[in-house]
């Protein structure tokens, strides 16, 4: 059966021969265009919006404003901050945001009429980091919010860390930071919308279909079956594309002028426009005994969500959840406050604050095995969550834990590598380890996903999921799913996805929750089917209490008669029954206690461990990673080469976040001032699959997208430590970084550890 | 201005194209090229490279007008019907197409490669690729993919 093989992606054929339409390339002849009118700066009040000058240019049709929107202005995916206005309404709170849409027969007519369009502003002061925005008397950025400018605290609380702190051998405290990341998807955010019988119908790039249709029908103030959304192929994610982007605006255009319209950003307006990952400050103390058993940790975070709070809520929770990294905590006292500022929003990026606690959870174990004179390695394994231990919040783990085994699996290359490290007078080598665990799915909230399939009277089998594939292989895993239910030739299966007329519910294509949650709805949906079709074949030989099993796409009785299913689908379609199973799959949780942070945020953990290996250019102060092994343990790998695509790739946008990547609003708004790793900065990668079952899970499986690159950033950040002699405790690590560190180090008179 | 060039082996002939008319403006909005992409417009990204009489460039960055009178070879004129371009089948047998939108691009810049270097080393290909960005697959399998394209070339099959 297909589980387990690494079957092509399904696509592949259409992206080698150019032939797939993203929604960057759904433009049509007679399509209106769009452009947006982007505030310089925030906050401000709008004084006033002349669209005149620009009506006034040949091809402009049509000036939207905020008064344009018939329905609900604040949207957002998480229910308590829909807070983002697309069209601002009087004032705007972050730079970038739109205040006018203009609508023009051309691309250039409505790139002019959006320059010519006359906005006056009153800027008024702002805030612009945690701090300002915690000031007595700040500023309100989102006046309606209940907390003032903190969205949020979160809390873990778990032993009694300060005592804990008390009885350890060794205590080791430091500051981490990270920067803002821009996603850089290649395909930059595109799609259409048109008119048709009274509805309006949105095809473009997206990660959550269903989410865009709900948001999307509120901006218009209309019930949500006028909305159709199809999702475009959409190149690349990296929750980037979970916000709506240039749907409302698509929906608003199409809804008043009932044309079709299309919409593309150019790189910079989607660096500038959409959000990023969170830069996270964090304040780590963490005690061990003198063997090495972390006793406790005392934690301190903080984070700027800019002017709306999209994801916001779910990094801060996440990242207070996983501050402990994968590692035994009894005592456990954490405290994670995010603000918004006037800064471009932050939200959704792989992984969700847990790169950014990596850093420090893995840095501090470094600390704590330099502290006690252990290898950091063994340290690791020591601490290591197993079967039976209980997570910061007091989940159990009963099984499914296959992090010691990934920390095996690369011991040895650690070693090796270790044992080969050299420094010489042009460069300084350095090894250093990362581990991770994550949570698959929500953080201690439901998030279901459906799925249908059906088997056709021509004898075909179609899947219907509303699951996007951004490219990371959903299709493909769903397909594999399926047919090994079905125990039928993947072939035999046709797809049908993303679109909201046709598919039901999903959920978004983020925290590593397709394989894991729409593969065990889609499990149940062929479960579903089979019975159906058990049940049909009785009814249709009319023997109640026959027994009829499903075996090699054919209907078998026990008294040895064989059956084509469709024959028993076509019986079933004279009553006007369609043969479709049905299934829908919410992990198993509990909201977690909002004082102390305790319950069972996910039913399932990814784990994984990878060790880099860096060699430092001395004169130039340039980082090499050379190499970096990445054991991932997914529970079962329904498609191993796209598992360790899924590695592969994360590993380099570590190599990225580690070393390179720095959003810096109005200066890094294109490709060529904001870098991402290339071909020749990326390491040679040793991607290694762990199969540790899941029990909850579909033949066992969990996630990988997000845990690709969890480790990585850690993990360099330790082989440049160790190469230079001293704790690299920011990204990215710049040349500045490096250099400086160089310099530092000639002035000690003992530098190695 | 009139603009006459070979696409895909083809004889194209416009009128009007506008003297700042990109290759790539041209190829996507007069031609239906959509193979190529446009990932930056700064020539940073790779994803709009097409070949310019066998060369790879990056076509946001070309001015229409430098194809006169010569060879352009976008992803759409790779393949023999059925049958896909040994590159092509390169990068599909080795899982180095994951959302694809740089892949076009990548297909032909590995083209050119092999073309001057029919064996070419990790090194070299790790050199030749990085103007063409992605980010899904961290590049080990687009190279693992260039190799394999490059044997199909030289007509000896499968990698192992």
């Amino acid at each position: 059966m297909s589980l387990g093989q690494s079957l092509i992606r399904v696509g592949t054929q259409g992206k080698v021969r150019g032939e797939t339409r993203y929604g960057f390339d759904m433009p049509q002849a007679g399509d209106l265009h769009l452009a947006c009118v982007r505030a310089p700066k925030a906050p401000a009040k709008i004084l006033s919006i002349d669209p005149a000058p620009a009506m006034a240019i040949p091809g402009v049709v049509r000036v939207f404003t905020a008064e344009d929107v018939p329905g609900e202005h604040r949207l957002g995916i998480i229910a308590v901050t829909q807070d983002q206005e697309f069209m601002a309404p009087g004032w705007v709170r972050q730079p970038y945001q739109c205040v006018a849409l203009v609508a023009a027969e051309t691309l250039e007519a409505a790139r002019a009429g959006a320059r010519a369009v006359k906005v006056e502003y009153d800027f008024q002061p702002g805030v612009y980091s945690f701090e300002e925005a915690m000031a007595p008397d700040a500023p309100l950025v989102q006046p309606e919010h209940a907390g003032g400018n903190l969205l949020r605290e979160n809390k873990i609380k778990q032993g009694d860390a300060d005592a804990a702190m008390k009885d350890a051998a060794v205590v080791v405290e430091a500051t981490y930071t990270t920067e803002r990341v821009e996603h850089c998807a290649l395909e930059v955010e595109g799609g259409r919308a048109w008119w048709e019988d009274g509805r309006v119908m949105v095809k473009a790039c997206t990660q959550n279909p269903h989410y865009d249709q709900a948001d999307i029908a509120r901006f218009l103030g209309v019930p949500v079956d006028r909305v159709r959304v199809i999702q475009a192929e959409t190149g690349g994610g990296f929750g980037g594309k979970l916000d709506l982007s240039i749907q409302p605006f698509l929906a608003l255009a199409a809804w008043h002028l009932k044309r079709p319209v299309c919409l593309r950003y150019s790189r910079e307006e989607s660096i500038r426009a959409t959000g990023k990952r969170h830069g996270l400050w964090m304040h780590f103390i963490s005690g061990a005994d003198e063997q090495g058993n972390i006793l406790a940790l005392k934690a301190r975070i903080t984070g700027d969500t800019g002017a709306f709070a999209s994801y916001g809520l779910a990094v801060n929770q996440r990242a207070a959840v996983h501050a402990t990294g994968p590692y035994r905590t009894a005592n456990v006292d954490v405290i994670a406050r995010m603000a918004y500022t006037n800064n471009t929003f932050n939200g959704a990026m792989r992984g969700f604050g847990c790169p950014q606690v990596a850093l420090a959870h893995e840095a501090q174990i470094d600390a704590i095995a330099a502290g006690l004179g252990l290898d950091p390695f063994d340290l690791r394994k020591q601490n290591a969550l197993r079967q039976g231990d209980h997570t910061s919040t007091g989940q159990l783990l009963r099984a499914g834990v296959g992090l010691l085994e990934c920390l095996e699996r690369i011991e040895p290359i650690y070693r090796k590598w270790k044992a080969e490290l050299k420094h010489t007078d042009d460069y300084l080598e350095g090894v250093g380890v990362g581990a991770m665990f994550y949570g698959i799915g929500n953080t201690g909230a439901s998030n279901p996903s459906t799925a249908q399939v059906e088997w056709m009277p021509n004898g075909r089998v179609t899947l219907f999921t509303g699951a996007a594939d951004i490219g990371q292989g959903s299709d493909t895993v769903l397909l594999q799913i399926a047919a090994s239910r079905l125990a039928l030739p993947v072939e035999r299966i046709d797809l049908c996805r993303g679109d909201t007329d046709k598919t039901t519910n999903a959920g978004a294509t983020s925290a590593s929750r397709q394989t894991y949650i729409s593969g065990n709805a889609v499990m149940g949906a062929a479960d579903n089917l089979e019975m159906q079709l058990l049940q049909g074949a009785r009814d249709m030989l009319k023997e109640r209490h026959l027994e009829v099993e499903l075996r090699g796409g054919l209907l078998k009785t026990s008294d040895g008669r064989e059956i084509e299913p469709a024959e028993v689908v076509r019986h079933l379609a004279k009553s006007g029954v369609r043969t479709m199973g049905e299934g829908r799959f919410d992990p198993n949780f509990t909201a977690l206690d909002p004082q102390t942070g305790q319950g069972r945020p996910y039913a399932a953990y990814a784990y994984a461990a990878q060790c880099a290996r860096v060699r430092v250019d001395t004169a130039s102060a340039m980082v090499k990673v050379t190499d970096v092994a990445a054991a991932h343990d997914v529970g079962r790998a329904v498609n191993p080469r796209a598992v360790q695509g899924q590695i592969c790739g994360g590993v380099v946008m570590g190599v990225g976040m580690a070393l390179m990547e720095e959003y810096v609003q109005g200066r890094t708004d294109n490709l060529q001032s904001y870098h991402i790793p290339t071909a020749a900065d990326a390491p040679n990668i040793t991607p290694l699959i762990v199969e540790e079952p899941e029990p909850t899970g579909p033949y066992g499986a969990k996630g990988v997208g997000e845990p690709a690159l969890i480790p990585t950033a850690p993990a360099i950040a330790g082989a440049v430590g160790q190469a230079l002699g001293r704790p690299m405790r920011h990204l990215p690590i710049t040349l500045e970084r490096v250099m400086e560190a160089l310099n530092a180090a000639e002035g000690d008179t003992n530098c190695e550890d | 201005m009139p603009l006459k060039f070979t696409l895909n082996g083809k004889e194209v002939c416009l009128e009007d194209v506008p003297g700042e008319a990109t290759l790539l403006e041209v190829l996507r909005q007069r031609l239906g090229m959509l193979g190529a992409k446009e990932g930056c417009g700064v020539g940073e990204c790779g994803a709009c490279t097409v070949l310019l009489d066998g060369k790879a460039v990056d076509s946001c960055l070309t001015a229409a007008w430098q194809a006169a009178g010569r060879q352009v070879t976008t992803v759409e004129g790779l393949a023999q019907g059925e049958t896909l371009h040994p590159i092509q089948q390169g990068f599909a047998d080795t899982g180095a197409v994951q959302c694809g939108f740089c892949t076009p691009g990548m297909i032909l810049t590995a083209l050119d490669l092999v073309e001057q270097a029919p064996q070419p080393s990790e090194d070299q290909i790790r050199r030749a690729m990085s103007g063409n960005l992605c980010r899904c697959t961290g590049y080990h399998d687009v190279v693992r993919a260039v190799r394999r394209g490059a044997k199909y070339l030289r007509g000896e099959g499968e990698e192992q």
